[in-house]
């Protein structure tokens, strides 16, 4: 097993070193230059020319690459213009917003998305299943950042249930039941998507395991039906689940974009869109390859958890 | 087609999703006929109209425009974009799935590498990328939306190709000299297509939704042109104060996506093929039973089957598998049931414990009684108490029984705690005795094995000590030698009738090996077409067999184990359930068969032990 | 662990974080704490070094923990005194001597003096100084007269021009010229963005990335103490969210509401403030190339746009319809007698048959937001749609706000015929100097990117510049309103009316026609 991680992580590492050049690639092509967002209104063409000379930037490109990449390798992501400040700090610290909110909607769509999968399969054309498969339709059917808005007109603005945005009470917050309270919204307008998928997916994932002999097997021994249904059936469905998971996590990671926005969470996603906006070059490439390697890490551990849940999978 | 479109509809959400969508489609296409307002026309001073205003039927926007006008307009665009960018994905990104799967090696390596890179750079700031290097514009927000999609179709479609690539008709098409591009095209492409379409039907709507979010960015279509993602992010101002005017593209966005999905669910689970044999309905945990008519009296029998009828529903066909079968067992007997596949053997022996799939199906008559108890109508809990417990099973493929990912100690334990209270240890030191006792060695090491550490034959063993776990009063055993090979066969056969003798168990045995039967049976049925047409003791019967049927049936078994191979040596075929002849059924096969076997309803009939179901026997019984 | 129990755990665990959520929606709803004063702002900040930044945004924050030598009077664009007490202009306009306030401490204890003073504007101005590399300094052009700053004595200091400019004592008021502290540059380096120190009524207490600056009561401020006890800056991007806590309470003051949500606030519970500004909202028209080279189709088009439309009903009321290219924010230079051009469609389709422009294709520079833009792409699909009525055909192209710029400033030639502009200044020289000269254009560095010239004009602006007497300077500035309204160089459009919506709770709250966003006196119940 440990051979197995190991062997992986090596072959992640020419990915990421394709992710640092395609992000690099892209962030070259894009028209528009730092120091147009920097100067603002007052952007002349000499003002401009003179700033990208300051920043470094007219080098050629390939030896700016190298620069950027040889430096990050020493731990040194850079120094964000947009934001003063050096890239490592505002994008560890933004990550982690992130990871709360992308964590706690993917466990959130995880576990709702296979209990309805498994409700829907179990109770296959009845009363349940009709019920949750239309939820799940509108849960896949709305964009994401339609629902957020919906979301904070009802519970925050009319019953005032909830707080409307950012991460924690702006005075005397800080605790987890205040960081709890802001999330539950924006965790679930982020959850609804990926659950409708990982639902619909469970569900057939369970009716193929329901077929098979070895559920009739455990049936026939006496198990009682709860645990064929929620041990044996849904056992051998995660084999063909958690692939999906890991599919849906890169979403959700993704999706967090618009929920952040809407929901003013200080995550790396509204970080990244702002950057690519103002064009804050070692601001986007660091945060995504931040971004890319927690993807990569994670789909690693997909990996992982799939060969530990199925050992029929040699490692 | 017309089976594909009956299945279609036959499912009612699909079938409403086809409705709206089409509807949407042609209000679409009719669009620049319908006497609508131009929707770039601005009136300010007439802004944020309620729906149903002069005028306005959904109302006016924020610059006074006619939201009807502009939602239709608006659905025309968003759709022919969503549909472009799911065709630009799909091509691209099968035909990249394609050369991956189809040439393998470092070609694939290199290819699923780039699409690994892709797909680990979140979706959303690629195409925001995309879009600020290629420039606003609703065109570019669908190149944008379009490539990020290709990766999830190159990997999508190259799983599947791989899958194809190494089978024997591609092996056979480069062996015929075909080209590369010509296997693609004419030996690759029809198989992966469907699928493809399926993938593409499903991502449509995934694209109008993503186009949203691009717009929603503010990267989507140039003002004035309409298009429902800018229209919502147009109207997201206006949110709070008029919120009619994002709710009306909102519902439109939901309308469209949810119709496609629906539609796109139907047509694949139109397209399976599993579907249509009703194999991807859940079977429930019980058979379900619709028992019209009586129910027959108590026996002193430990296992009594009373004019069994079990029948399958398929859509609005009834096949009855088991038409009025009456068997029993005592303690200490082994009953031997044999028939040829189809015969009904398997469906009766699995209507005992109500293992058989439902749907499709159904118990419509008789019982089974345990001790005197009918278990037909017995409440779930009940059943179960006595599954495995009272009387268990033992199957045929071992490797499809066993659950593939618990190990085979665990699987036994489980056995017996579903009905004892025991600690784990114990359950562990009961299972390793169980072991012991279907004589396999090691088994303190193997009570730890998976099923797929384990030979055929050893699965099998462990499938046996399952059975007898809870020392139950009577074994199913449904072919449970089939798959193994012949001297596997011998041992497990010794093993069980060693342990019918050493426990005093009751054994009924499905097989359509008359060898099998010989050596273990003390009693035989002999089973066609849903119904018991010979029954007596073995010796006999096998000395004298009374039915034709019967007769061929041993003939067809020179010496031990051959079984499988020599069956087809009855000519004809076993007659389709679903439609009986009214008199014998094996008539249509049967040399002796008269005239009035065809049109009779034959009743089984006999002396002592002996029956038989025939108006002209090979012996008296 | 079987699946079973796990999932079943895990199902406990969420509804039991369901559960304790909504026993804490009392909470949810709690108020503001009194005394704290919680702001939405529309951004994050980039910076709070007053000299790094060029946003409003980010100057409603600086000035309340700085000071300038100077500042508007409140209610006014007039110059008054602040840590200058005094000054005294030599007779060629070259020299001017400021007398600084005494007993003036910044928030890190140092003193402020005229050393303190000069090491501002060398910080900026002298690329040898030693923390010049702090910057880039964007604005630092605002003081590019200056030729140096000396200490005279400990609380006197002098800075020398190299030509007169008129607009300097303003410039000092603007917020590039407010005074850090030395020693906290010093001390943080490159990270004094963040780690701000001023002599301002509040300070500095913390930055929380993209949640919150605040900013605390500074009790050793040597004028009147601030009303509140601690200020929160909020940034909330989206105007809806920010629409949204507002509604709910979680903010008690925001500023640029978007029209379309102002009836939202017009009931009890909150108060709007208003308060026009010296800002111009116009389109540039490329007068170099194309059906805009002829100024019978500029006008034309001044004509055939609807700006009662726009500022009424797309901008709800919240502009006025600009005359001219100067805002009657600037009341002493404004040009009262300028009328707007009217809405008149039918003479815009005459002037353009008489040019012989009828069906010209137009390109249109649109933004999709951006420093005092308003709401540009209602706004730019108003006009574009008023412009095809008289016949043009307009394409409209938008653009984010920096690409957008990036676009623009290098000159719309070949590119476009028009585009949205939008400028808040704070002299009536700034604009006009920067983009209607001829010696302005973008080659020579300057912002007029549709290429207008007019040596009288260029005449006038020059004249202005250089007179120190203020009514002087307004005759000059009327007259070159007359011609370039008659030339028509751009489409004016729009002069806005900034507002921000408070809740009951805050008192004394006004905003001033500075577009800052002074604190002070605010008290928060």
């Amino acid at each position: 097993m440990g051979g197995y991680i190991v062997k992986r992580l090596v072959s992640a590492v020419p990915v990421l070193l394709g992710i640092t050049i395609i992000v690099f690639l892209i962030m070259s092509l894009i028209p528009g230059d730092p120091a147009t967002a920097i100067l603002g209104s007052y952007a002349t063409p000499e003002n401009v020319e003179k700033l990208n000379r300051d920043l470094g930037l007219d080098k050629p490109m390939v030896q700016r690459y190298f620069i950027w990449l040889g430096n990050m390798l020493t731990g040194d992501f850079g120094r964000s213009f947009s934001l003063n400040r050096p890239v490592l700090d505002e994008v560890s610290e933004r990550f982690n917003a992130t990871l709360v909110l992308a964590g706690t909607a993917f466990v959130l769509c995880s576990l709702l998305g296979i209990l309805a999968g498994v409700i829907s399969a179990a109770r296959q054309y009845g009363l349940a299943d009709k019920a949750i498969t239309f939820v799940v339709l509108i849960g896949i059917s709305v964009p994401s950042f339609f629902l957020g808005m919906m979301m904070i007109l009802l519970f925050a603005v009319n019953l005032r249930w909830l707080p409307v945005s950012g991460m924690y009470a702006i005075y005397g917050g800080g605790d987890l039941p205040d960081l709890i309270n802001h999330l539950i919204m924006p965790a679930l307008a982020l959850a609804a998507v990926a659950t409708g998928v990982i639902a619909r997916l469970s569900r057939s994932a369970m009716l193929e395991v329901l077929r098979q002999d070895f559920i009739r097997t455990a049936r026939a021994k006496g198990v009682p039906e709860r645990r064929v249904i929620m041990g044996h059936a849904l056992r051998a469905a995660m084999v063909s689940i958690i692939p999906i998971l890991g599919i849906q996590a890169g979403f959700v990671l993704s999706g967090a974009v618009y929920i952040e926005i809407v929901f003013q969470w200080p995550g790396v996603g509204r970080m990244l869109v702002d950057a690519i906006l103002k064009r804050d070059l070692l601001l986007v490439q660091g945060g995504v390859v931040f971004v890319a390697a927690c993807y990569v890490l994670f789909n690693i551990s997909v990996d992982v958890a799939q060969s530990l849940l199925d050992p029929r999978i040699k490692t | 087609m017309s089976t594909f479109f009956k299945l279609l509809f036959r499912n009612r959400l699909a079938a409403m999703g086809a409705v709206v969508l089409s509807v949407i489609l042609i209000l679409v296409l009719i669009t620049p006929l319908l006497p609508l307002q131009n929707p770039d026309i601005t009136a300010t001073a007439d802004r944020f109209q309620k729906p149903f205003a002069d005028g306005h039927l959904l109302g006016t926007d924020h610059l006074g425009r006619d939201l009807l006008s502009r939602l239709l307009h608006g659905t025309r665009l968003s759709l022919a974009v969503g549909i472009s960018a799911a065709l630009i994905a799909a091509t691209i990104g099968s035909a990249i799935g394609i050369i991956a799967g189809y040439f393998g090696g470092r070609t694939d390596n290199i290819i699923m590498r780039g699409v690994d890179m892709l797909m680990a750079f979140p979706y959303i700031l690629l195409a925001l990328a995309i879009v600020a290097a290629l420039g606003p514009g609703l065109m570019n927000a669908l190149i944008a939306v379009a490539a990020v999609n290709v990766p999830f179709f190159a990997r999508n479609i190259r799983g599947i190709t791989v899958g194809l690539a190494g089978r024997e008709f591609i092996d056979a098409a480069r062996l015929a000299g075909m080209g590369h591009t010509r296997i693609i095209l004419t030996e690759l492409l029809p198989n992966v297509l469907p699928v493809i379409i399926i993938a593409m039907s499903t991502t449509i709507g995934w694209m109008i939704l993503e186009t949203a979010g691009l717009s929603f960015l503010g990267l989507g279509s140039q003002p004035p042109q309409a298009d429902l993602g800018s229209m919502l992010g147009e109207a997201r101002s206006a949110m709070i104060s008029h919120p009619h005017t994002s709710v009306v593209p909102g519902i439109m966005i939901f309308l469209i996506v949810m119709s496609i999905n629906l539609l796109g669910d139907g047509i694949r689970d139109a397209l399976d093929p599993r579907l249509r044999s009703g194999a991807l309905s859940r079977p429930r945990a019980t058979t379900l039973v619709e028992r019209t008519g009586d129910v027959p009296e108590a026996t002193d029998d430990l296992l009594a089957i009373q004019d069994l009828e079990t029948q399958f529903h398929v859509n609005k066909r009834i096949y009855r598998a088991v038409g009025g079968v009456s068997l029993s067992v005592k303690p200490g007997e082994c009953l031997g049931v044999i028939g040829e596949s189809g015969s009904g053997k398997s469906v009766t022996a699995l209507s005992v414990m109500g293992l058989v799939a439902s749907p499709p199906g159904v118990i419509t008559a008789g019982a089974v009684r345990f001790r005197g108890e009918d278990l037909i109508d017995a409440p779930y809990e009940s059943l179960r108490q006595k599954r495995g417990d009272r009387v268990a099973y033992i199957f045929q493929d071992p490797l499809s029984t066993l659950h593939p990912l618990y190990r085979v100690g665990q699987q036994l334990a489980e056995a017996i705690q579903s009905h004892h209270k025991i600690s784990k240890a114990e359950a562990r030191e009961r299972a390793i005795q169980l072991l012991e006792d279907v004589r396999i060695p090691n088994a303190e090491s193997r009570v730890d094995n998976f099923p797929h550490e384990m030979s055929g034959g050893m699965r099998q063993r462990v499938g046996i000590a399952m059975a007898l776990a809870n020392e139950p009063n009577v074994i199913i055993a449904d072919e449970p030698t089939t798959a193994l090979d012949v001297t596997v066969q011998a041992q497990i056969l010794s093993l069980l009738d060693d342990l019918r003798r050493d426990r005093g168990l009751a054994i009924v045995f499905i097989t359509h090996d008359f060898g099998v039967v010989a050596q273990l049976c003390d009693r035989v049925a002999v089973v066609y077409a849903g119904r018991v047409v010979e029954e007596g003791p073995t010796g006999a019967v096998l000395d004298a067999p009374a039915h034709p049927y019967t007769k061929r049936l041993i003939a067809c078994v020179p010496e031990l184990g051959g079984g499988r191979r020599m069956l087809s040596a009855i000519p004809g075929l076993p007659p389709v359930v679903d439609d009986l002849p009214p008199g014998c059924a094996f008539a249509p096969r049967c040399d002796k068969a008269q005239e009035k076997c065809r049109h009779i309803d034959i009743s089984l009939a006999g002396t002592g032990d002996r029956s038989v179901r025939c108006l002209y026997p090979e012996e008296l019984v | 662990m079987t699946i079973l129990s796990w999932t079943r755990r895990g199902l406990l665990a969420a509804v039991g974080a369901v559960l304790i959520a909504g026993g804490m929606f009392a909470s949810a709803t709690a108020q503001t704490p009194p005394g704290v004063l919680i702001v939405g702002q529309i951004a994050e900040p980039k910076s709070l070094d007053p000299a790094a930044v060029t946003a409003v945004n980010d100057f409603r924050i600086l000035v309340n923990v700085y000071e300038g030598l100077t500042r508007y009077k409140s209610g006014t664009l007039e110059v008054e005194p602040a840590l200058a007490t005094s000054w005294s202009i030599s007779d060629d306009g070259t020299e001017y001597t400021l007398k600084l306030r005494s007993g003036v401490n910044f928030h890190d204890g140092t003193p402020f003096n005229a050393e303190a003073v000069k090491f501002n504007f060398d910080r900026m101005l002298n690329e040898k100084h030693p923390y010049h590399d702090t910057g880039p300094f964007p604005l630092s052009f605002f003081f590019s007269a200056v030729k140096s700053t000396d200490v005279v004595d400990d609380m006197t200091v002098k800075f020398t021009l190299n030509a007169p400019y008129a607009p300097f004592l303003s410039n000092l008021a603007y917020p590039t010229g407010l005074i850090v502290s030395p020693a906290a540059v010093a001390a943080s380096g490159k990270e004094f963005g963040r780690n701000p120190v001023g002599t301002g009524p509040f300070k500095f207490g913390e930055w929380r990335s993209n949640e919150a600056v605040v900013v605390e009561r500074n009790d050793g401020y040597w004028g009147e103490a601030a009303g509140s006890q601690a200020v929160v800056f909020r940034p909330i991007t989206d105007a809806n969210t920010r629409v949204a806590e507002m509604l709910a309470g979680g903010i008690d003051l925001m500023v640029e509401v978007p029209p379309t949500s102002l009836g939202q606030f017009s009931g009890d519970g909150f108060s709007i403030a208003e308060q026009a500004g010296p800002h111009v909202w116009f389109l540039i028209l490329n007068a170099k190339e194309g059906p805009f080279a002829d100024k019978r189709v500029r006008q034309a088009a001044n004509y055939a746009i609807n700006k009662e439309a726009i500022v009424n009903d797309v901008l709800e009321g919240t502009a006025t319809v600009a005359a001219g290219p100067t805002p009657p924010a600037f009341a002493w230079a404004y040009n009262e007698s300028l009328d707007p051009y009217p809405y008149d469609p039918e003479k815009a389709k005459a002037l353009i048959a008489e040019a012989g422009a009828s069906g010209a294709e137009l390109k249109f520079y649109v933004t999709e937001g951006g420093s005092g833009m308003l709401d540009p792409v209602p706004m730019g699909t108003a006009i574009q749609a008023d412009l095809e009525a008289v016949g043009f055909d307009v394409k409209i192209e938008t653009y984010e706000w920096n690409t957008f710029l990036g676009e623009v400033n290098p000159g719309l030639e070949g590119k476009a015929d028009m585009a949205e502009m939008a400028w808040m200044t704070n002299d009536p020289d700034t604009l006009p100097y920067l983009a209607l000269r001829s010696e302005a254009w973008p080659d020579k560095g300057g912002f007029n990117s549709g290429y207008y010239a007019n040596a009288e004009v260029d005449k006038l602006l020059e004249a202005a510049r250089t007179a120190t007497d203020q009514n002087e300077r307004a005759k000059l500035y009327r007259e070159m309103q007359t011609i370039v309204q008659e030339d028509a160089p751009w489409v004016f459009v729009a002069n806005w009316k900034q507002n921000a919506v408070t809740n009951d709770r805050v008192k004394n709250f006004g905003l001033e026609p500075s577009f800052l966003l002074h604190l002070q006196g605010v008290v928060k119940d």
